[in-house]
């Protein structure tokens, strides 16, 4: 019984850990933005949070810049729409990983330390091809 | 009225002619590309795009790729104008700085005197958020190890926050003996290892 009850706690402890510790935080915003995790939709301002599956919105003659745990860093031009599907980062545990999308509009990406301790581990998917990104800085846009 | 309309035919050819250019040189501009462009060490890393038509990987400053996998020729004003806005909201790059022990909690008199200087660069950054992470060498077990890291980072943090430094958000982790800076087998004396490290982003 106690090996249950301990089980379960383990569980929610995960699932509060994933839920609720940020990945990175606004640091920037011009013009209209916003971040929508699950089913909550904010307008971004300089410190909001940003989670592992948040959506990133920016509207017309908008921008908003992020940074994230592991020191990447990517800021948005107008009209973008960038979502964070994975970010691991618990360099400890050797759980690296960082995936997104850029489904359309434009970013500046400054790659961190998850990509120094594990090359292969970043990726950023387009609707018409995938980049993988090596220690670097790059700019991406997608018009649809 | 017969001279005249070969003139007007010219004009009007050379006008088409002049909209088709217009309308070729506008459909040659790129809607969609990835550009590698030096990082903010100066260091130049490489970009990989793979897509229909391939795999194609960027490595020299400037050099730009379709996201299909085919190469592409993008010029400079057209970078600046597509990026322009883009490159401009990108947040300042993120700084770690290195705080090394002497014995247990005790920082080493150099690694102290770095303390203001890091209120100091949190302080020029918007909401700024931080993380506090304690290292040790590999003397010990893990459980001791995992206090002792947990213990420092701890210290540093309190430390930052008696020189005023005010947070958006500070993280505290202990990564024990399981990242080591300078990697060593089990059981050694390590003073490059016992440190706490602090992000700044």
């Amino acid at each position: 019984m106690l090996r249950i009850v301990l089980m379960v706690y383990v569980f929610l402890a995960g699932q509060v850990m994933a839920n609720e510790l940020p990945i990175g935080y606004v640091k920037s915003v011009t013009g209209e933005a916003s971040i929508t995790t699950g089913e909550q939709k904010i307008k971004a301002e300089v410190g909001s949070p940003i989670h592992q599956g948040s959506v990133l919105q920016t509207g017309k003659k908008s921008s908003m810049g992020v940074t994230f745990k592991d020191e990447t860093v990517i800021s948005f031009g107008a009209d973008t729409l960038f979502t964070v599907d994975e970010y691991l980062y618990s360099p400890a545990q050797g759980k690296l990983k960082f995936s997104s999308k850029l489904a359309k509009g434009s970013l500046n990406y400054v790659s961190g330390v998850i990509e120094k301790l594990k090359p292969d581990a970043v990726s950023v998917g387009t609707p018409s091809g995938i980049i993988g990104v090596r220690g670097t800085q790059f700019l991406l846009k997608v018009e649809e | 009225m017969k001279t005249l309309l070969p003139h007007r035919n010219a004009i009007a050819l050379s006008y088409c002619a002049f909209l088709l250019l217009v309308l070729l040189l506008g459909g040659c501009a790129p809607k969609s590309y990835v550009v590698l462009i030096p990082s903010p060490d100066g260091s130049v890393g490489e970009v990989v795009v793979i897509g229909q038509k391939g795999e194609q990987v960027l490595t020299k400053a400037g050099q730009a790729g379709a996201l299909d996998g085919s190469a592409l020729q993008v010029e400079d004003k057209q970078i600046k104008q597509d990026f322009g806005d883009t490159m401009a909201a990108l947040p300042k790059i993120p700084v770690r700085f290195l705080l090394y022990f002497k014995t247990g909690t005790t920082l080493t008199a150099e690694s102290e005197s770095l303390i203001p200087k890091i209120v100091a660069d949190a302080q020029t950054r918007p909401a700024v958020d931080i993380s506090v992470i304690g290292h040790t060498d590999t003397l010990y077990t893990d459980p001791y190890n995992n206090q002792l890291a947990l213990k420092r980072a701890t210290k540093v943090s309190e430390l930052l926050t008696q020189k005023g430094l005010k947070a958006n958000s500070i993280t505290i982790e202990s990564h024990g003996k399981r990242n080591l800076l300078v990697p060593t087998p089990d059981n050694t004396w390590e003073p490059r290892n016992r440190r706490v490290e602090v992000s700044i982003r």
